[in-house]
């Protein structure tokens, strides 16, 4: 880089002051203690941002506080945040809304995204410009990609109504309003799928498909049974990946329903957020919070061990 | 039309010249059909962003018409939309600046030096990322506020580290580790200590990771709705909250100046990340395979 040869680099460095000595104590120390130092702010960061609020969180998900109150002069509720949680049954509508939606996204996804990705795969002319304008839906802010679906299905003025020659208020319906928050998601994250999985593809050795096509086996048989299971750790990486972000919807959801109609796209970020920064109920969502924390940890929990399992078969 | 094997084999198989035509014809039309099934949204949507407000309006919808710039003037005329745009240009290069400046001797440490807790370290790292920003922010917001942080840009900037950080590591350490050893062995031979061999050897071959890192920081950061939404004022919001700002319920019937903005928020994100494509993938590829 910069033109610059290890040769050259390495003459520079001789010239630099303060290289040369390898007797200095100094140096030696700092040689030694090297890893800590280097990983010192990035700890202090991750206790800072991560690990001091997550703390607080926890200890305020057992207290009553509201806002005005100074940090740690709310009173202790023991188990009420959570209890309160457990019989809201606008809590429990998030919980379902949360799961079907990230099952059936990440479901879609991985379909569309396989479907994409071998398209994606096969060498033609050209074939490199589809690579490029297929990711473009996966850059788009999702907040600006939630406002362009918004307006494709406005019921009166929206030009998929008007090709369905329909009336319907997509929106404003809880099944509808549920899969059109979904749709958002999939153009968006389908294509992201899409190219994980081609990577995956691009790296697959060539002889076992081509001994297995000279074999006789069928083009569909050699994707059942020689790419799918050569490809199954990408195939993993993004399960994990998706549901990972899945989980935690927020941003169509806010921008098209806000939850509603009556709860259908009720995720729990929605909830949470509604909780914290609405109704400002802060233990209730530091409760609700750790709840979805430790949901996440244990679907990243369960697919690491599914994925070390498959390497050490 | 039957998939043909020539699918898994890239055409390179065999098989008669015919069914090789018919194989590609089959697979061009499917591009077509995804391309203009996953395109259409966005050139409709760019389409309306260059209508007058009738012919945003007209039934049935306008499909050829004389485009007009007079939507990008107007939003490019609020002081509402230029802050914004200032802000997030502010906040999404201090997130990656700063990540970049802690990150990047952690992932040289991690791929180079394992040390004891190191593995513990870099797991954690990986939860921060993987776990809901929700869930960060509802005590984020507490702590900030109490210590009148909150509504800085500097507090956005804080927070956007929980997912730049540990990008930057993740992408670093595989490009780290890509790295001959020896480039810095023959350096400490020389008598260079541990960081002069960072500094001035590995750090100048690591440029592309550097650029690959920056670019998905800076996309993730730009493109951030949650944490600037709570930690923002009407001074330092970013784009994507005054984005938001048109959902209100309806979406009213400004809807060349809503495309407009939505266009020029989302420009600079293609821009820039057409311009470093062949790094993104990789990074993203790198970021997400390599463990």
């Amino acid at each position: 880089m910069g033109g610059s040869t290890t040769a050259v680099r390495q003459a520079e460095l001789h010239s630099l002051p303060g290289v040369g000595f390898r007797t200095c104590n100094v140096q030696r120390w700092f040689d030694r203690q090297f890893s800590r130092l280097a990983v010192l702010p990035t700890t202090a960061m991750m206790v800072l941002i991560f690990g001091i609020p997550l703390a607080f969180s926890f200890y305020l998900s057992f207290q009553g506080w509201s806002p005005e109150q100074a940090l740690f002069a709310g009173d202790f509720a023991g188990s009420a945040n959570y209890e309160d949680l457990l019989t809201d049954p606008q809590f429990l509508a998030s919980l379902q809304v949360t799961f079907i939606y990230t099952a059936v996204t990440v479901a879609t996804e991985l379909g569309l995204g396989m479907a994409i990705a071998l398209l994606l795969n096969v060498d033609l002319p050209l074939i490199g410009l589809f690579r490029t304008i297929l990711v473009v839906p996966m850059m788009i802010t999702p907040i600006v990609a939630a406002l362009c679906w918004k307006l494709l299905l406005d019921p009166d003025h929206g030009v998929v109504n008007y090709w369905i020659g329909t009336h319907i208020v997509w929106l404003g319906r809880p099944g509808t309003a549920l899969i059109s928050v979904m749709v958002v998601n999939l153009w968006q994250n389908a294509p992201y799928v899409a190219v994980l999985l081609l990577a995956g593809l691009r790296s697959l050795p060539s002889e076992p498909v081509e001994a297995a096509s000279i074999d006789g086996a069928s083009a569909w048989q050699v994707f059942w049974h020689v790419t799918l299971p050569l490809l199954r750790p990408y195939i993993l990486v993004a399960l994990l990946l998706r549901t990972i972000f899945e989980f935690r919807a927020f941003d169509n959801i806010y921008v098209m329903t806000s939850g509603g109609p009556a709860n259908a796209t009720m995720s729990l970020s929605m909830f949470t957020y509604l909780a914290s920064f609405v109704k400002f109920d802060l233990s209730l969502g530091a409760a609700a919070s750790w709840m979805m924390l430790v949901m996440c940890l244990l679907l990243c929990l369960f697919f690491i061990a599914v994925i070390r399992r498959r390497e050490a078969n | 039309m039957r998939p043909d094997r020539y699918m898994m084999t890239g055409l390179h198989g065999v098989g008669s010249r015919r069914s090789k035509l018919i194989f590609a014809g089959a697979v061009y039309l499917g591009l077509i059909a995804m391309t203009a099934v996953f395109m259409f949204p966005l050139l409709w949507v760019i389409g309306l962003s260059l209508k007058t407000r009738l012919q945003v309006f007209a039934l049935p919808p306008l499909f050829v018409w004389t485009p007009t710039l007079e939507n990008y003037a107007a939003v490019l005329g609020q002081a509402d939309f230029l802050q914004a745009f200032v802000n997030s240009l502010v906040v999404s290069s201090g997130a990656v600046l700063l990540s970049l400046g802690v990150g990047v001797p952690a992932a040289y440490a991690f791929a180079r030096f394992p040390f004891r807790g190191g593995s513990f370290l870099f797991f954690s790292l990986l939860v921060m990322r993987m776990l809901p920003p929700i869930a960060v922010l509802v005590p984020m917001y507490i702590l900030f506020s109490k210590l009148g942080l909150t509504t800085t840009r500097f507090s956005v900037v804080l927070a956007y580290s929980t997912f730049s950080l540990p990008l930057v590591v993740w992408i670093m350490r595989g490009f780290f580790e890509d790295l001959p050893r020896e480039l810095e062995e023959s350096a400490w031979v020389d008598g260079a200590s541990r960081a002069a061999a960072f500094r001035h050897v590995v750090l100048p071959l690591i440029r592309p990771g550097l650029v690959a890192a920056s670019i998905l920081c800076l996309q993730l950061a730009w493109n951030d709705f949650l944490f600037s939404a709570v930690l923002t004022n009407n001074a330092t919001r970013t784009l994507p909250v005054l984005m938001a700002g048109f959902s209100g319920g309806d979406t009213g019937t400004d809807w060349g100046g809503m495309t407009a903005s939505g266009v020029l928020v989302i420009l600079p994100v293609l821009i820039f990340s057409f311009a470093a494509q062949r790094h993104l993938v990789a990074g993203l590829s790198s970021g997400a395979v390599k463990g």
